[in-house]
């Protein structure tokens, strides 16, 4: 165990110093910061400006109502965000007036106008036209004021009371709140349980195939050269499994304690996200035994590389097993105690981010918790086991790659 | 003694060596020659316990080699390199950690043996800034460092100049001095011909012959006579005692009978010819190794 230190220790000394990892220290949470602060900022900087919009009502109901409701959404500076005009003109062909206004669009002149009118099943239409439909946000709100003023008109119409009716217009929101196994109540909905789970498996699959990819590089490395043969004429082929899965699992975890300081550093916003994990160290076990149970299978299958070209082609294939979880993400956390998810949790492969997607958005009985924890560390002691069979024969191994037969007969051979 | 003891090596479809025994002793160097794919990686990666033999075993002063035992092997393999962006001097700490030998007694060892082979200067530089002697010189320091009782260089001598080849000549007859009990792989027979005191000869996964130099060149070779003369000598041609004759401007070389002595057969030749040289030519290993080879 002692040659297994010193194999950890040379592994993360040599990489940590590596412009490399000081690259990816640094330059992942940036981006990981730019994906996720970069759209609210251009999102915001669409609702920069004042925008003018046409509206072209044949019927001659709602302009009036319509620029009301719509002049009540303002800007940061409190300049209104719609400039509402009226395109109607009593006396002219409603189909001249359209061209008009498309015209008007096409030069820029405004950026878009709501055409209503009645058509020959004497239905209303409501039409938003525009060079633009991508700001969602705009015609959604649109649609809202407008239905909300059409409501409000019939129910006039009836007699029926409109402050009333007003009154039961408005939506009603409804309100998440999450409690765990004790009844203690936290606040979180969907969407933030999805993206602080969606962040926690990204983390761990960005490590593992970062790290997973250094490892077979290193290994390919060492096979190149001979050195692997100095190493296994010093130390047993288990020390250098160990060695190297330790050496990689400390430098995987400064990194995470690196980001982790970057995002406190850079955005409370970051700490919101950490605060909503109620199972933190649960979470942070399935992370490392996720990462153990990777990390020996890469050590295994990348032992039998030669070549730079088929390490690639290797990391590549095994990160893509790595990342399959994340399919059945979204199915996870709208049904985490589905059969389905069940199922999944005891699959060694789909066990740490299954568990990470479960333990964050319901409670889990601690049973299942023990007992997939067992289950994910005998596949761990499984997958060494073979790992280490392969490692003794594929680091010794040169030219092709061994076949399927081949890696079997591997596993026949005693030790 | 190290000792060697019918070592057989199966693969799946093939048996890289059969049948394979000799023992070496301390302060001996031992010449494992062979041509290519002979067998002798394997045969090193088993003394080694690199890898394990279908049968046989190796044996380190009657005990079966282990782990404890690899601490006091050092290995110089045939392909060189090392840690590329690493520096010198981490290199040579780590390997020799794996020899269970302390940092600071490293930082020691390893001062002492880049002043030894003159490259100190470069002992902060990353080993991807040395030139590729340089290289080759860091690999043998980390082969020796840990003072290893058994050590194993495969073709030591390549890309060196001469003067380093001189220097890693000296360096390692005086390892053997120590006591070391030294195998040298080689193909350069001269260097394996000047160095070794016991050659074991492998071809084909099995032994062709074994045993001190003097020996394998008694039993083996056939030593040749060479002559310089004046006059016509054409009638070596239908000598009797003479089995070859190369026929040269001024001189012969030949071969005789093994029944006949040279110095009979000289006094046959005096009255016929003038001799200005006679002498007799040890036959080289190089001649031993490619008549082995292509029988």
């Amino acid at each position: 165990m002692k040659k297994a230190f010193a194999i950890a220790k040379w592994e993360f000394m040599e990489k940590i110093k590596s412009r490399a990892i000081i690259i990816s220290f640094f330059l992942t949470p940036l981006i990981i910061l730019g994906f996720s602060i970069l759209p609210s900022i251009f999102a915001e900087k669409d609702e920069a400006t004042t925008e003018a919009i046409g509206v072209l009502d044949d019927t001659q109901n709602y302009f009036s109502s319509l620029a009301e409701k719509l002049s009540e959404y303002k800007l940061e500076d409190k300049q209104p965000r719609y400039l509402v005009v009226n395109l109607y003109k009593s006396g002219v062909n409603i189909d001249s007036l359209k061209a008009d206004a498309n015209r008007n669009v096409v030069k820029k002149k405004m950026e878009g106008y709501i055409f209503l009118t009645v058509n020959g099943k004497k239905e209303t239409v409501f039409e938003y036209r525009s060079l633009s439909l991508g700001n969602f946000n705009d015609y959604k709100r649109f649609e809202d004021c407008f239905n909300k003023i059409r409501r409000l008109q019939e129910f006039k119409k009836a007699n029926i009371d409109t402050a009333l009716v007003s009154h039961l217009l408005n939506n009603i929101e409804i309100n998440t709140v999450k409690l765990d196994e004790k009844g203690k109540e936290s606040s979180a909905d969907f969407k933030s349980q999805y993206f602080s789970s969606f962040i926690f498996i990204m983390i761990l699959f960005m490590v593992i195939m970062m790290s997973g990819g250094m490892l077979v590089r290193s290994l390919v490395e060492e096979k190149s050269n001979r050195l692997i043969e100095i190493i296994v004429s010093s130390c047993k082929p288990d020390d250098i499994l160990k060695g190297k899965i330790l050496g990689l699992s400390g430098l995987t975890l400064t990194q995470i304690v690196v980001w982790a300081l970057i995002g406190t550093a850079f955005a409370g916003q970051g700490l919101v996200l950490f605060a909503s994990f109620q199972n933190l160290i649960l979470l942070l076990v399935y992370f490392i035994l996720g990462f153990v149970f990777y990390t020996a299978i890469f050590v295994g299958v990348g032992s039998v590389v030669t070549t730079e070209q088929e390490a690639q082609q290797i990391t590549g294939y095994l990160s893509m097993i790595t990342i399959s979880p994340l399919v059945i993400m979204i199915p996870a956390m709208q049904n985490p105690d589905s059969i389905l998810m069940r199922v999944f949790s005891y699959i060694p492969l789909t066990t740490p981010g299954v568990m990470i997607l479960r333990l964050n958005s319901a409670p889990i009985s601690t049973i299942e918790i023990a007992a997939t924890l067992a289950e994910l560390l005998l596949a761990i002691y499984v997958v060494i086991k073979i790992s280490s069979k392969i490692f003794r024969i594929g680091i010794l191994s040169y030219g092709k790659m061994p076949s399927i037969t081949e890696l079997f007969a591997w596993l026949r051979e005693k030790e | 003694m190290l000792t060697v003891k019918n070592l057989r090596k199966e693969y799946t479809n093939t048996v890289a060596i059969e049948n394979i025994s000799f023992s070496l002793q301390p302060g001996k160097i031992f010449g494992l020659i062979g041509p290519n794919g002979a067998g002798k990686t394997t045969t090193i990666r088993i003394i080694l316990n690199i890898i394990k033999p279908t049968s046989g075993e190796v044996l380190f002063d009657g005990k079966a080699m282990d782990r404890t035992i690899q601490n006091l092997t050092g290995y110089l393999p045939e392909e060189r390199g090392l840690y590329k962006k690493s520096t010198v001097s981490d290199v040579i700490s780590y390997l020799a950690s794996l020899k269970n030998v302390s940092s600071p007694k490293a930082a020691q060892l390893a001062n002492e043996w880049l002043a030894k082979l003159g490259i100190i200067e470069y002992k902060n530089k990353k080993i991807e800034e040395l030139s590729k002697g340089n290289q080759q010189k860091i690999q043998f320091i980390t082969a020796v460092l840990h003072n290893p009782k058994i050590l194993i260089l495969d073709e030591p001598f390549t890309g060196f100049d001469p003067i380093n080849q001189q220097l890693i000549k000296e360096t390692i007859l005086s390892l053997a001095g120590e006591g070391k009990i030294i195998v040298l792989s080689t193909h350069q027979m001269d260097l394996a011909e000047k160095l070794c005191n016991d050659i074991f000869l492998i071809n084909k996964g099995k032994e062709v012959c074994s045993g001190s130099l003097s020996e394998i060149k008694r039993l083996y070779g056939t030593p040749s006579i060479k002559i310089e003369y004046q006059g016509d000598a054409s009638f070596l041609n239908q000598n009797s005692d003479v089995t070859h004759v190369d026929m040269y401007q001024n001189y012969a070389e030949l071969q005789l009978r093994d029944s006949i002595n040279p110095s009979h057969f000289l006094r046959s030749l005096v009255d016929k010819i003038e001799i200005r040289h006679f002498s007799i030519i040890e036959p080289t290993l190089n001649k031993i190794f490619i008549d082995a080879v292509k029988d």
